[in-house]
């Protein structure tokens, strides 16, 4: 699917671009900890300790007026009590507001956003890969109605719709076995990992139009191809020639688009968590609105996950920025953020 | 083609995006499980007040002629009524319409006249410290979620110094305005407490995507045959980058910009949600979460014309920069 | 109720609660202080109003039990809460303390029933206008079609009864002078004289007779109201003359007076009938000491003093309430000087309000009480080893010291201390996860799986406790428990049909009964045809029905 030309610009904007080894580093490191998160989280990232609660990162230990209660005459009395909260190095990033380990939930997180980016990802560009090719190889009605279609999609901004069809559909989830629990190397992790089904779906159905538009614009320009018109001169049927001709010479600037879309469908899971439309309670989005009501208290809580997704993005943003400087295609402005 | 004849057609075309929009709203009660009554009736209704509402919407009629009277009623201004919140949807949503464009047109401000200076400064200093700290920015301005980003600025200016306010709105941005002419400063910099937050949390992505694309389109123009010629014809430099190249970047920045309006709307509901402001996207948030449908169709409806017609405007703007689309 | 259609079931529901009120407020007669004030926090989380419609309820439906009782009511109380003790229909929880942050430009205390009284806030310094910033806006300003604290603390600024209640509790006169029972079943209210409304006109009997009909009558005021049940037993009221007003009940209804402190905001009768729906809930016209200058809808609602008023004016010349969902959003206006009130401030922001010298804290015990519902028509709940194993299991004072840090109490018992009936031998279940096994293994459920539902960000910390609580049932080695977030509103949806198969089986909720007497929690929520109940033992009900059988004070104390 990709030239030997391409894989050559792809070396040489490799080696010559610090940032494009920045992002690989980055977007290996995410997949790596993601794919093996129960042998990297030191913690089951749902065992609570309350005993535990709120212990700041390493290197934060702080000094903090706890308080208990007493009811004298139906006036509740505060009695306060000066403790020190030491950080320890049983957990580096700290613990949360039920004593669960943030590094833990951090990296468990990284597989709900990944899972959820490549997963929504695909339904996107299934869908938007699709109708773009159609539209653009048989021109005229199809195309003006499908992209018109396209035209109402992107009138709904993807957050607002995406969290109109999560609140109408509700938040299903589906646990999908943990095989290193399976297989009985980590005994201590959650059995199972939770995808919010609506949401990979629901993303997925809100960003196809990018996708339709740049396979759009490249069927448009394949089907004038020579080989396009020799195949149809031979008889191919159009099914047969998108499928095995116009797809094929237009998978580069998907495959571009594609790469942005993960960030840009990764910044979108976490804005829906955040808000509380997801179905689990494993995700950086969700960790962040949890950590709200913490901030005078527990800063960390918001702010590690929200490194995390940073961090994570910007490593995507910078493979897809190496692509597209080595492959050229034309998608300025495609895809969106959150 | 004339100027006049490409935006009719733009607006034919914008015609026909706003009836598929409220068409995808007036189905959008139909994809939910459970009976349409159910969807619009508060959880407590009586049987009266549901067959009341089931006899108003006429839920026993012909789906088209249920459609063909929501239409019109639209065509009213009439959203129809939310027995959730006792109100006419119409009432509620253009209540909240104007914090929302007063947020979106802050933001936009703000990522305008910080990005593109940014953009070419960064361009014209290519490899230079300027240079980096542009593209650094640039890369997690757009890589960061905006509603961490704002709470992080409430953790930062609220909580720990207190110089801005962490929610709400304040007053209005004609009241501040109005303020502002008549030398009330007191009153003024009390509204800037309060939008100076959401403006940064909101317009920072696209501060970040416009200095990026200002930046590309710039070392693109000046790199081009066409400015190394004004550059030969002995044209000053400022002339040349301001005039010519400038003016041939702004092409691409305003497409994209069209293009992610969406973004923008989307960003000002998660940014409303972090800081409570008072618009169109915590009145979204609010009725899903009530199960007020009937405002949520309107909001949806607002929302998606509102785009429609910042697109015709963009488009304007796009012909003017560069005559070329008026007779594509 | 064998009726597969929802629509119909609830309708034929609707009609059976409707016919057993008129029992349940026979057998309520001399229940004390019962029935009535299950008041605005009630409300709150059941925010509809059908399935309260049977808060008095079929049980107590027996005149003959009475002559029953040698044993005092709240003996009987006390034994009720004692059996339910054992029987553990719910996961026993805590008790929530309501928290205020007060700036120091206001002295304001806390009340035990969650409403503030803008009336009771007393500016200090220059400024006079005060705000209040609450977690949630009205859900429209008729004052008769919601069931919402929130909602209730904006419209009665402006509202007013017949009786209320003191900061204690105890009913006192409001729009009345004198209150008496004429005969069973019929009482009296004489009304002041020059109490005027807002928009002009002067209190009449006819618009307090008219108010207590919109409740109560679903076609008088072009309104089925929410709120019909909370003024349980009552039947219609009429005007004799200009200054009395004649409420009939169902029966002897003892505890009228105790209803009609807490609810029935009185409102001009033609001022309703001139105006529609919408206007109603964005305007505001009653008797209260502050009337509605702007209404913004979900966002603020500013009042001015009403000069006019007939007691003193209030202290305060403006009040604004607005709302942040966000409980430390609501912390950070009070300490930057946005607000003066701040409701529900959460544990973890108690010192910051405690060490700033702008603002102060008050707290009291509310009348609220979180639990977890187990349904006892269901394996594995049915089983009462298997609900004890579920008490057993958590380690209450750990939940309460580290995630609510402090600020709350332990309950073993559905009746909250210092209510009527509330039995001091009963302690709360201790954790013993041994003895929770055992009793696991003993109902023959061990391997189970559960499920806890929860509303999200309803109740203080109601996820927390709820991940806390699912946690520890989870460290069961023969159980296992997960946890499921849910809407409130969907959640409550399902709760409150009337129809115990609608219900999930385990859940979390909360109950605020400010009648401070043990039968407005018994009664709805763990006997036989409570409207919420998911509970159901033949002793339980005979004790009550006993309890409520018995006399109450003449004045509803």
């Amino acid at each position: 699917m990709l030239s030997p030309r391409s894989l050559r610009n792809l070396k040489r904007e490799l080696s010559r671009s610090a940032l494009a080894k920045t992002g690989i580093a980055l977007v290996v490191l995410v997949v790596g900890v993601a794919a093996l998160a129960p042998l990297v989280a030191p913690h089951d990232p749902t065992a609570q300790n309350l005993d535990d609660a709120q212990l700041p990162p390493l290197g934060f230990s702080e000094t903090e007026n706890s308080t208990t209660t007493e009811v004298v005459d139906g006036e509740v009395q505060i009695v306060n009590e000066t403790t020190t909260i030491n950080a320890t190095a049983e957990h580096p990033l700290g613990t949360d507001s039920l004593g669960r380990d943030m590094l833990s939930r951090v990296v468990y997180g990284a597989r709900t956003s990944l899972l959820v980016g490549v997963l929504g990802t695909f339904i996107a560009g299934g869908i938007g890969v699709t109708v773009g090719l159609v539209a653009g190889y048989y021109r005229g009605r199809v195309d003006d109605a499908l992209m018109r279609s396209a035209d109402v999609m992107l009138a709904f901004p993807s957050l607002v719709l995406a969290i109109a069809l999560v609140g109408l559909w509700g938040r299903a989830a589906y646990r999908i076995p943990d095989p290193f629990v399976l297989l009985g190397i980590t005994p201590d992790m959650p059995a199972s990992f939770v995808l919010p089904g609506t949401v990979v779906v629901v993303v997925g159905l809100v960003n196809w139009v990018w996708f339709a538009r740049v396979a759009r614009g490249e069927a448009l320009s394949i089907r004038e191809q020579e080989y396009v018109k020799a195949a149809r001169a031979v008889g191919a049927s159009d099914a047969r020639i998108i499928a095995r001709h116009v797809l094929p010479n237009a998978l580069t600037p998907i495959l571009v688009l594609g790469t942005i879309q993960i960030a840009a469908i990764v910044l979108l899971e976490s804005a829906l968590s955040f808000l509380g439309f997801s179905g689990t309670t494993l995700s950086w989005g969700f960790d962040i609105a949890q950590g709200r009501d913490y901030l005078a208290s527990a800063w960390w809580i918001s702010t590690i996950p929200g490194v995390a997704i940073v961090l994570a993005v910007i490593g995507i943003n910078l493979v897809g920025d190496w692509l597209r400087d080595a492959l050229d295609p034309d998608i300025e402005g495609e895809g969106g953020g959150v | 083609m004339s100027l006049a004849r490409f935006l009719l057609k733009r607006g034919l075309q914008g015609v026909f995006v706003v009836w598929g929009v409220v068409t995808v709203v007036f189905l959008l009660r139909f994809i939910t499980p459970g009976d349409p009554i159910s969807v619009i009736a508060p959880l407590d209704a009586s049987p009266a007040t549901r067959q009341a509402i089931a006899a108003e919407l006429g839920l026993n009629r012909p789906l088209y002629v249920q459609y063909l009277d929501y239409l019109v009623g639209l065509l009213q201004g009439d959203m129809g009524y939310s027995y959730i919140s006792n109100t006419s949807a119409s009432a509620r949503v253009f209540a909240r319409l104007p914090a929302t464009l007063e947020l979106a047109v802050a933001a936009t401000l703000v990522a305008v006249v910080l990005s593109i200076p940014l953009g070419v400064l960064s361009a014209t200093n290519r490899n230079e410290p300027v240079d980096y700290g542009a593209t650094t920015f640039s890369l997690v301005g757009i890589s960061t979620p905006n509603f961490w980003l704002g709470i992080m600025l409430v953790l930062l200016f609220a909580v720990e110094f207190g110089v801005f306010k962490t929610s709400g709105r304040g007053i209005t941005s004609a009241r501040a305005l109005s303020a502002l002419a008549t030398g009330n400063l007191d009153v003024f910099v009390s509204w800037l407490t309060y939008i100076t937050l959401p403006a940064i949390t909101l317009g920072t992505y696209f501060t970040a995507l416009i200095t990026r694309l200002t930046r590309s389109g710039m070392l693109d123009e000046l790199g081009s045959a066409y400015v190394r010629a004004t550059r030969a014809k002995g044209l000053p430099e400022t002339l040349v980058r301001y005039r010519h190249a400038l003016r041939n970047t702004l092409i691409p920045v305003v497409t994209v910009l069209g293009l992610q309006l969406g973004t923008l709307i989307g960003g000002a509901v998660i940014t409303e949600a972090v800081f409570a402001w008072p618009g169109l996207g915590t009145l979204v948030i609010n009725s899903i979460t009530g199960r007020d449908w009937v405002v949520l169709q309107g909001s949806l409806i607002v929302i998606g014309v509102g785009f429609v017609l910042i697109n015709l405007v963009v488009d304007a703007l796009y012909a003017y920069l560069d005559p070329r689309v008026v007779s594509d | 109720m064998a009726d597969d259609e929802p629509t119909t079931s609830r309708r034929t529901f609707l009609k059976f609660a409707g016919g057993t009120t008129a029992a349940a407020a026979v057998a309520g007669c001399a229940g004390g202080d019962q029935g009535g004030a299950q008041e605005t926090t009630t409300g709150a989380e059941t925010t509809t109003g059908a399935e309260t419609t049977t808060a008095g309820n079929e049980t107590t439906g027996s005149e003959e039990t009475t002559s029953g009782g040698e044993a005092s009511r709240e003996a009987l109380l006390q034994q009720a809460n004692q059996l339910l003790h054992d029987q553990a229909p719910w996961v026993f929880l805590n008790r929530q303390y309501s928290v205020y942050g007060v700036s120091s430009n206001v002295e304001w205390t806390g009340r035990r029933d969650e409403r503030i009284d803008g009336y009771a806030i007393q500016p200090q310094g220059d400024s006079s206008e005060v705000t209040i910033t609450q977690s949630q806006m009205d859900s429209g300003l008729d004052p008769h079609d919601h069931r919402e604290t929130p909602t209730d603390n904006i419209v009665l600024q402006a509202y007013e009864g017949v009786l209320a209640r003191d900061a204690e509790g105890k009913v006192i006169n409001q729009l009345a002078t004198d209150y008496q029972r004429v005969e069973d079943g019929v009482v009296e209210f004489t009304l002041q004289d020059g109490v005027t409304f807002h928009e002009g006109g002067d209190l009449t009997a006819e618009d307090v007779a008219f108010s207590i009909n919109r409740i109560v009558q679903e076609d008088v005021g072009g309104l089925a109201s929410p709120q019909s049940d909370q003024l349980a037993g009552v039947t219609g009221a009429e005007a004799p003359d200009d200054s009395t007003v004649r409420v009939m009940s169902d029966g002897i209804n003892p505890t009228v007076f105790a209803v009609f402190a807490t609810y029935c905001d009185v409102m001009k009768r033609s001022w309703v009938e001139e105006n529609d729906g919408a206007y109603i809930n964005t305007h505001m016209n009653g008797t209260g000491p502050f009337r509605l200058a702007n209404y913004q809808e979900g966002v603020e609602v500013v009042y001015e003093r009403n000069e006019e008023y007939w007691g003193d004016p209030a202290p305060a010349q403006g009040l604004t309430i607005k709302s942040a969902s966000e409980s430390s959003t609501r912390v950070n206006q009070l300490l930057s000087g946005e607000t003066d009130i701040a409701v529900n401030v959460p544990p973890q922001d108690v010192n910051r309000v405690r060490n700033a010298d702008n603002a102060s804290l008050t707290a009291v015990p509310s009348t609220r009480v979180l639990f977890n519902a187990m349904r006892y028509d269901v394996e594995p709940f049915s089983s009462q080893q298997f609900r004890q194993a579920m008490n057993l299991a958590i380690d209450l004072d750990s939940i309460i010291e580290n995630v609510l840090q402090g600020f709350a109490a332990p309950t073993g018992q559905p009746t909250l201390e210092g209510f009527v009936g509330y039995n001091p031998d009963v302690n709360p279940y201790p954790q013993d996860v041994e003895r929770a096994q055992q009793l696991v293994e003993e109902s023959g459920h061990a391997g189970v799986s559960i499920t806890l539902q929860t509303p999200v960000g309803r109740y203080l910390k109601d996820v927390e406790i709820a991940q806390a609580v699912a946690n520890q049932i989870n460290q069961l080695s023969n159980v296992n428990c997960e946890l499921e977030q849910r809407e409130f509103q969907a959640l409550v949806g399902e709760i409150t049909t009337g129809n115990i198969e609608d219900k999930p089986p385990f859940y979390l909720i909360g109950w605020g009964n400010a009648t401070f007497d043990a039968s407005q929690t018994i009664i709805p929520l763990v006997t036989t045809g409570g409207a919420l109940t998911t509970f159901e033992n033949e002793q339980v009900d005979q004790l009550m029905e006993r309890a409520q059988s018995m006399g109450g004070e003449p004045n509803g104390n």
